[in-house]
């Protein structure tokens, strides 16, 4: 509310003194309706894992959660206004915010919270899946083996989560956009109110003037789908949207081009074919030449997400496939077309003849297909959970499972980093899945928008976006 | 064939003149037309296999000018720095190309227009054999690649200080397929044998076809779907064709119309003539049927029957000779009555006077004698009491006697004349039979009576009192012509549609004059018969749609017989 009264009183002299250009340039404002063109409008806005960015888009616009991380992946508040560990780290008791609502201006109550969380636990996130396995009795209430949850426990306007043991990131899971808060009655209590809705084509969102940050710049905010994938781009450059996801290359690098190869499948069972193909993508030149503001990547995970560049996999001897193989790609609608391409290509020069299916982003990141291209990002944007995401995306992959494990209960960091980089190294080597490039976030935004951001998994943010009139 | 009326016959001449020439007539434009429409149809065919093939033929040689133009002209001008990805594309959307591709002397791809992604890898496009300017090119689609057939020409030369080739063209795809399918109003297509497919309009029925033999002879035939299509082939280089086909519905579609419109007019024809022949047979055959008409009325007794007189030919004379004819006969038979009637009453008036001459001269007498008498008294010379006497009552009797007879003939005349209309009603036969002989078995003297009577008769339609007073005069006819005795039988029997009565007598029987007038009013064989009897009997069998019939010759006796109408069955019984 401060912010909002200073941006006010900020506005109401620039608006005196300046003329409508100098105002433009001055900064934030309150108002307009932005609209996104996005591939498609996600049919409900319900909490759950998104896929793709227009789905990450509506999770954040529309739902609030405990807590979020920030930059360097630290909790930052959200419904939850401040937690505190105790002193053997196995108990965590978090506040919630006394001005946190719904959209239908019911209090946000700690049994909402803690229903929300029942419902997270037993979903498909993988941060879930992360928070029941260090949760007292977590393990039985995923498996539906018990409908106790003696480790969710609400103390009179406090959450109290007590843990098996200590964990590192214990608090990590529930900045899950799966893990959003809603009432009994299913309202979200995110920044956007979903106001009106064609299924499958459009999504009106307003403004909500309650939030627990403050009301967001926008006014409005209207989703709709493009005509065409390829026109996405053309939508800004004609106006009709301020602002396009799933085309384009917006902000830095943030997510990881993967293709996923599938070692169920005859072209791919063995690893040296793997290999081979991994070995045969010249990345540099993919980054350099094709796909403009994309990076070489280091490793799985966006940069965003390590420290330091992690270390070489111990190479696999590559063996190119026989010639003529027939191969099926899946590629997410995501992907730039020319990279899509490319890739292709490399396929077609290692003597595989690649047939190419465009699916929408949810199902190319599920299965399908003798390989797979993506573009990936994690739930939450933190390295464990990342790669505990990562390693769910294939068949079990020798030592990842144990190296997370112990990851997990490690909380001294450098220890901790050295066992996510050998999960991560084991991980590359099994050339189940190949980081193609690191690109920036599919989207494109008009001049005239301003304050777009993104936070740590790649995901856009418009809380403080605003519109230069 | 005898069965058949006039007007059949002509009717079936008709036909058989008609039928055959039409039927010719249309069958041979038929077989001409189909023949006409297979030729057009292979005509075009092969026209459409021409006009593809110099379209072809044209995109090569353009193609060939762009590439020499692009290497000699456009490439030069380019930056050094240009983006591979884009500077084909470029180049290519300048001129309006689809292919263009700029290859360094290991054949690695250094930009391309239709398949950017290619950069720096070597191009394994397909070429089809014996000419290289048909290649199956991969080209961007979506997010990966698709083979398409192109027509190119490439040339080769030095650009940024080495060796290239550069290669331009034009698609050969489903939209090439369609333009010319449009233009030519048919399905033309090409078939690439090598990889087995077909590049044709998206929906075209050729796709359909999965294992075509294509051969350079004629036009075929081949059922697709549930079409069937005339084709022709044409090779473009070995292994790719060109095809042209139409839909055999389509193909024959004006023979189709033609024929169909022979088939309406012959159909048309031959109603028309029949219809023709229907009236003109109609207009020939009416007069003689009402002609035969006319005769069966008129030998039915109508000799009113007139034939309307429609023309002035032969059959209009035929008409008027027989109205003739049959005016003559009216007044024939006028004349005839009138001549019947004339000696009918003097026939009467004969027998009159002469039945009433008989009585009357008695009276006469017995008068005279009385006034003689009287006259004698006068004179005084009388007569003796006794004698006046017995003269008075034998000359009263007579008149008396004579005075009756008198009244009987007037009766008979009487009753003659008011004879009443019959009471038809179902009447047993055989029971009036039997009382009308009982009335007269006490004047049977002599007489053998005897009945051979019917059994199951049916009732027969009659009044029974009219009829047993027909019967009564039969019989008493018949035991008055056997004074000397003899045998009266009398049958009865059923005789469809009705019941017979004979009488029968074994008396002097009658000869041809006596037959012949027998039932004239007046005529009589007998001493004091009025000659009403038998013409009673006729009336009243007459009057009730009845017959009599007589035979008989001299010495042989006479037998009559009645026949008589059935009563009606009644309709409860019909019913059942």
């Amino acid at each position: 509310l401060r912010r909002a009264a200073r941006r006010a009183a900020a506005l109401a002299a620039a608006a005196l003194l300046l003329s409508p250009r100098a105002k433009a340039a001055l900064g934030p404002r309150y108002g307009g309706d932005l609209t996104v063109a996005v591939l498609t409008v996600p049919s409900a806005p319900d909490p759950r894992v998104p896929r793709g960015a227009a789905e990450s888009l509506i999770a954040l616009l529309v739902h609030e959660r405990l807590l979020r991380l920030d930059a360097a992946g630290e909790p930052r508040a959200g419904l939850a206004h401040d937690w505190l560990g105790s002193a053997d780290g196995r108990e965590w008791v978090l506040r919630l915010a006394p001005e946190a609502t719904f959209h239908d201006g019911a209090p946000v109550a700690p049994a909402d919270v803690v229903r929300s969380l029942r419902t997270f636990l037993r979903g498909p996130s993988i941060a879930a899946d992360r928070l029941a396995d260090t949760l007292d009795g977590g393990a039985a209430f995923r498996a539906e083996r018990s409908d106790e949850l003696p480790g969710v426990a609400v103390s009179g306007a406090e959450v109290v989560l007590r843990f098996r043991e200590p964990v590192a990131a214990p608090l990590a899971p529930l900045a899950a956009p799966s893990a959003a808060i809603v009432s009994a009655a299913g309202v979200a209590a995110g920044p956007f109110v979903p106001a009106a809705t064609v299924p499958g084509r459009r999504l009106a969102l307003t403004a909500f003037g309650a939030h627990v940050r403050g009301r967001p710049l926008l006014d409005r905010v209207s989703l709709v789908t493009a005509a065409r994938a390829d026109e996405l781009e053309t939508e800004v450059l004609t106006r009709r949207a301020g602002l396009v996801v799933g085309a384009g290359a917006w902000g830095a690098p943030a997510a990881t081009l993967l293709l996923a190869l599938d070692p169920a499948r005859a072209p791919f069972a063995a690893a040296e074919r793997r290999a081979s193909v991994a070995e045969a993508l010249a990345r540099a030149d993919l980054a350099r030449r094709v796909l403009p503001g994309a990076e070489r990547p280091a490793g799985l995970l966006p940069p965003a997400l390590w420290p330091a560049p992690p270390s070489e996999s111990e190479a696999v001897r590559a063996v190119p496939p026989r010639a003529g193989t027939p191969v099926s790609l899946l590629v997410s609608a995501e992907v730039p077309p020319l990279l899509s391409q490319r890739v292709m290509a490399y396929l077609d020069e290692l003597g595989l003849d690649a047939t190419v299916t465009a699916a929408p982003p949810d199902r190319a990141v599920a299965s399908g297909g003798d390989a797979r291209l993506f573009l990936w990002s994690p739930e939450v944007p933190e390295p464990e959970l990342a790669l505990r995401e990562l390693a769910a995306l294939g068949p079990a992959v020798p030592g990842v499972a144990e190296a997370l494990a112990a990851a997990a209960r490690e909380r001294e960091p450098a220890r901790r980093y050295a066992l996510l980089q050998d999960a991560e190294r084991a991980l590359r080597a099994a050339a189940v899945l190949v980081p193609v490039a690191v690109v920036p976030i599919a989207a494109h935004a008009h001049p005239r928008l301003h304050g777009l951001a993104a936070d740590r998994a790649g995901r856009l943010l418009l809380e403080d976006a605003w519109l230069e009139p | 064939l005898s069965r058949i009326g006039l007007r059949g016959r002509l009717l079936a001449g008709f036909a058989l003149l008609a039928v055959p020439p039409i039927l010719l007539l249309g069958f041979s434009s038929a077989a001409l037309l189909a023949r006409g429409s297979q030729r057009a149809v292979e005509q075009r065919l092969e026209a459409a296999l021409r006009s593809a093939q110099d379209e072809l033929d044209r995109r090569r040689q353009a193609a060939a000018e762009q590439a020499e133009r692009m290497l000699s002209d456009e490439l030069p001008k380019t930056e050094v720095a240009a983006n591979p990805l884009e500077l084909a594309g470029k180049l290519a959307a300048a001129s309006g190309l689809d292919v263009l591709e700029v290859l360094d002397a290991e054949g690695r791809v250094i930009s391309s227009s239709h398949w950017p992604a290619g950069f720096g890898f070597l191009d394994r496009d397909v070429v089809f054999p014996g000419q290289d300017a048909y290649r199956l090119e991969t080209v961007k689609a979506g997010h990966g690649g698709v083979e398409r057939l192109a027509v190119t020409a490439a040339s080769r030369g030095r650009w940024r200080e080495q060796d290239v080739l550069v290669r331009a063209g034009w698609l050969v795809d489903e939209d090439f397929a369609a333009q010319l399918s449009a233009l030519m109003g048919l399905d033309l297509a090409l078939r690439d044998q090598t990889h087995g497919r077909w590049i044709a309009r998206p929906g075209d029925a050729l796709h359909g076809w999965l294992s075509p033999a294509l051969r350079e002879a004629g036009v075929g035939q081949v059922a697709l779907g549930s079409e069937t299509y005339r084709y022709a082939a044409r090779a473009v280089v070995p292994g790719l064709w060109l095809v042209a086909a139409l839909p055999r519905e389509t193909a024959e579609a004006v023979a189709t119309d033609i024929r169909r419109l022979s088939v309406a007019l012959a159909v048309a024809t031959l109603v028309a003539a029949l219809v023709g022949a229907v009236l003109l047979s109609g207009r020939i055959a009416r007069p003689v049927r009402e002609l035969a008409e006319g005769a069966r009325r008129v030998a039915a007794g109508d000799l009113d029957a007139a034939v309307p007189v429609q023309t002035a030919d032969e059959i209009g004379q035929l008409a008027e000779s027989f109205n003739a004819m049959t005016a003559d006969l009216r007044d024939s038979r006028e004349r005839l009555l009138q001549a019947e009637r004339v000696a009918a009453w003097r026939e009467m008036a004969r027998r009159l006077a002469h039945e009433l001459k008989n009585p009357i001269f008695p009276i006469q007498l017995s008068i005279e004698t009385l006034r003689r008498v009287l006259d004698q008294e006068q004179r005084g010379e009388p007569v003796s009491g006794k004698q006046f006497a017995a003269l008075f009552r034998e000359s009263s009797e007579t008149i008396i006697d004579e005075l009756g007879s008198l009244r009987k003939i007037i009766d008979e005349f009487s009753q003659f004349a008011r004879m009443p209309r019959p009471q038809p009603a179902p009447t047993d036969v055989n029971a009036l039979v039997e009382h009308t002989l009982t009335l007269h078995r006490a004047r049977a003297d002599g007489v053998a009576i005897e009945t051979e009577l019917g059994p199951d008769l049916p009732p027969a339609n009659v009044d029974r009192d009219l009829l047993g007073r027909a019967l009564g005069n039969l019989v008493a006819n018949a035991l008055e012509a056997m004074p000397d005795g003899g045998t009266l039988r009398v049958r009865t029997a059923a005789e469809p549609p009705g019941v017979s009565v004979q009488v029968e007598d074994t008396g002097p029987g009658l000869n041809e004059e006596q037959r012949t007038r027998l039932f004239t009013p007046y005529y009589t064989t007998k001493r004091g018969g009025t000659g009403l009897g038998l013409a009673i009997v006729q009336g009243i069998i007459s009057d009730h749609g009845g017959r009599v019939q007589v035979r008989s010759e001299p010495g042989q006796g006479t037998t009559f017989t009645l026949l008589l109408p059935a009563a009606p069955v009644p309709k409860e019984a019909g019913a059942q």
